[in-house]
């Protein structure tokens, strides 16, 4: 029998402290952060980010590298306030990597469609990284991404060098000058979907972002021939563990932080609620 | 002998598990008001104490206790929860309780009102099992623990010949769960009916002997530098359960958190593990408020009603 020293010294709530190196304002809500941390980790998985005193919470890894973890995080409440006040150098706590991953290394030679929502773009930023690196191994790949307004584009960075790999489609709820806009046109960014997906051969597409865009992506690509095998999703519910105890990710049987957040769609779409 | 602590039932004005000081106190009479899992799954729990950025495990005082005259219900009650907290990422605190536990159960003859937990398929899951002969019990053990525990107090048993009976083994119920197949009920209308008289009180979670979903948050002292992360027990039933940054809650309505409780306890757990989570004991029925009798809503679905 281990000794209760053995046992809590694998204790999976107790965080580490990792360091920002890099930080920056990537919205006027959002901001994005490198963390020094070699983690081993999947396209789509998530970590847990805290403060001591403030609290947890769940932030998608948005980039794909043994060398260090980044986080897009909005600031929405206290912790992600809170986060949003941190800058080079300082620390904070962390635990993961957690959820389920992209299927990438069994898309080999597909044709990759990524459709991405507000800050659903994060962690696709991560399996778009992931596909750079081994770019011969897939077939097309287009992006489609949709944001509120220019202002509130993520990664204009790298949508710079995205556009010269990738087929690259953005859209904006609202632009209040479209003359002047060149990155994108106004409209849903389905409406880029529709006009740019054919056909479903050889393809498998991969949606994050809000609840009705992906239900409305999904119910588009379904009408252009995708199965719903066809499609993964990332769902979002409120967490606590990560590790299937608290329950309070529950999405009927399903728990979001174990058998998700990357589900593929045939194992949620009936209970979308 | 080792010197343990027990656990065991006591009537003041509720029954309840408690650590007794007294023998005398020990009631056995009928199965307790309250289910015996705060003593694994505690209503406080403190994952990690921080001071500024430096964080540290908690230290855990354990006492190796007997838990004594655990009925059948609550038993498998435990075996559920090992089932979430010692999967293959174990919960620390919960594992080092149960490693310091002895179940001692009390086998039931009959229920009241309530108990069905012949409907839901209860495992044999105990260290020792004692049956009431009457004027003597006979005990049975069901792991190696739990011989050895007999053998250490081994002065205060007697070896017999005496065969535990079927009829020992068997518990008669009062109350019945006619189907435990409902996903095709998910959609009846007739939920509605009973979720319009619930108060979203969660007394259901609390006095589950299976139910163990809880929040993580801060504590932090008065010097604003130190404190501790902890977790305390979340009830589905109440609205602010799922509820995300944005404000938007899933399982908004009434009916559909109703049915989420029900749901897990009949179906989801038992897609996962293989077990009907619920264990019959009835206490989500005998201590509502407005004594909402979910049992009886399925065998009416059921039955077309
Ligand atoms: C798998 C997953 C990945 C995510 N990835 C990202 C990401 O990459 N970038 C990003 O900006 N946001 C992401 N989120 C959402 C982010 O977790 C919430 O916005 C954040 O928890 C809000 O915390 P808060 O304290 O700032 O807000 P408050 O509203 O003050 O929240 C209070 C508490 O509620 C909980 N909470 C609130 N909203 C959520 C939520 N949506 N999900 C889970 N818990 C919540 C947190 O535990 C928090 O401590 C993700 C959520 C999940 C489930
Ligand atoms: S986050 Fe706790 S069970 Fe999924």
């Amino acid at each position: 029998m281990a000794t209760k020293e053995e046992i809590i010294a694998r204790n999976p709530y107790l965080p580490e402290l990792k360091e920002i190196n890099y930080y920056k304002r990537e919205s006027p809500d959002s901001f994005t952060i490198r963390l020094k941390w070699k983690l081993n980790h999947g396209a789509g998985q998530f970590i847990f980010c805290s403060l001591p005193g403030i609290g947890e919470a769940p932030i998608s890894i948005c980039s794909y590298s043994p060398e260090y973890v980044e986080l897009n995080i909005r600031e929405v409440g206290n912790v992600t306030n809170a986060l949003a006040k941190l800058k080079k150098g300082d620390k904070l706590l962390v635990r993961g990597p957690y959820g389920t991953e992209y299927p990438l290394g069994a898309l080999k030679g597909k044709n990759i469609i990524i459709v991405g929502g507000g800050c659903g773009v994060a962690p696709l930023k991560g399996v778009i990284e992931y596909i750079e690196r081994k770019r011969e191994k897939f077939g097309d790949v287009s992006l489609f991404f949709g944001f509120r307004t220019p202002e509130f584009a993520l990664f204009s960075e790298q949508m710079k060098s995205w556009k010269k790999t990738f087929k690259l489609h953005i859209s904006f709820d609202k632009i209040e000058n479209p003359a002047t806009c060149t990155t994108g046109i106004q409209g849903f960014v389905t409406q880029l979907v529709d006009d740019n997906v054919k056909d479903s051969n050889n393809a498998v597409a991969v949606l994050c972002g809000p609840p009705i865009m992906i239900e409305k992506t999904a119910e588009l690509l379904e009408k252009k021939g995708f199965s719903d095998k066809q499609i993964y999703i990332s769902a979002e519910r409120l967490m606590y563990c990560g590790i299937g105890k608290c329950g309070r990710c529950m999405i009927h049987g399903k728990y979001t932080c174990l058998d998700g957040a990357v589900f593929r769609y045939d194992e949620l779409k009936e209970h979308m609620d | 002998m080792r010197r343990r602590d027990v656990v065991a039932p006591v009537k003041t004005d509720k029954s309840r598990f408690q650590r007794i000081e007294n023998p005398d106190d020990i009631w056995l009479d009928e199965n307790t008001d309250f289910p015996i899992k705060k003593f694994f799954f505690s209503n406080r729990e403190v994952l990690f104490e921080f001071s500024g950025n430096k964080v540290k495990n908690p230290s855990l005082e354990l006492k190796d206790t007997v838990y004594f005259g655990v009925r059948r219900c609550d038993l498998n009650g435990i075996m559920h929860q090992d089932m979430v907290f010692l999967d293959d990422n174990p919960d620390p605190f919960y594992k080092a309780r149960r490693d310091n536990s002895i179940l001692f159960g009390l086998h039931c003859k009959e229920g009241d009102e309530y108990c069905f937990c012949n409907s839901v398929g209860l495992k044999d899951f105990f260290d020792l099992m004692m049956y009431d002969k009457g004027n003597h019990y006979l005990i049975e053990s069901g792991t190696e623990k739990g011989l050895v525990f007999l053998d250490e107090f081994k002065k205060f048993f007697e070896e017999t010949a005496e065969m535990i009976s079927d009829n020992d083994r068997k518990i008669k119920n009062n109350k019945k769960l006619s189907t435990t197949n409902i996903k095709y009920m998910y959609g009846n209308e007739s939920w509605e009916d009973l979720a319009k008289t619930c108060l979203s009180c969660g007394a259901c979670n609390l006095l589950c002997p299976n139910c163990h979903c809880f929040t993580i948050q801060d504590e932090i002292d008065f010097d604003l530098k130190s404190g501790r992360r902890v977790r305390v027990p979340a009830a589905c039933q109440s609205k602010g359960f799922t509820r995300v940054a944005g404000d938007h809650i899933f399982r908004e309505t009434r009916v559909s958190r109703f049915k989420h409780r029900i749901y897990h306890q009949i179906q989801y757990f038992k897609e996962r593990h293989n077990e009907i989570f619920c264990t019959g004991c009835g206490r989500c029925i005998r201590g509502c408020p407005v004594r909402i009798d979910w049992v009886k809503k399925i065998n009416e679905i059921k039955d077309g009603n």
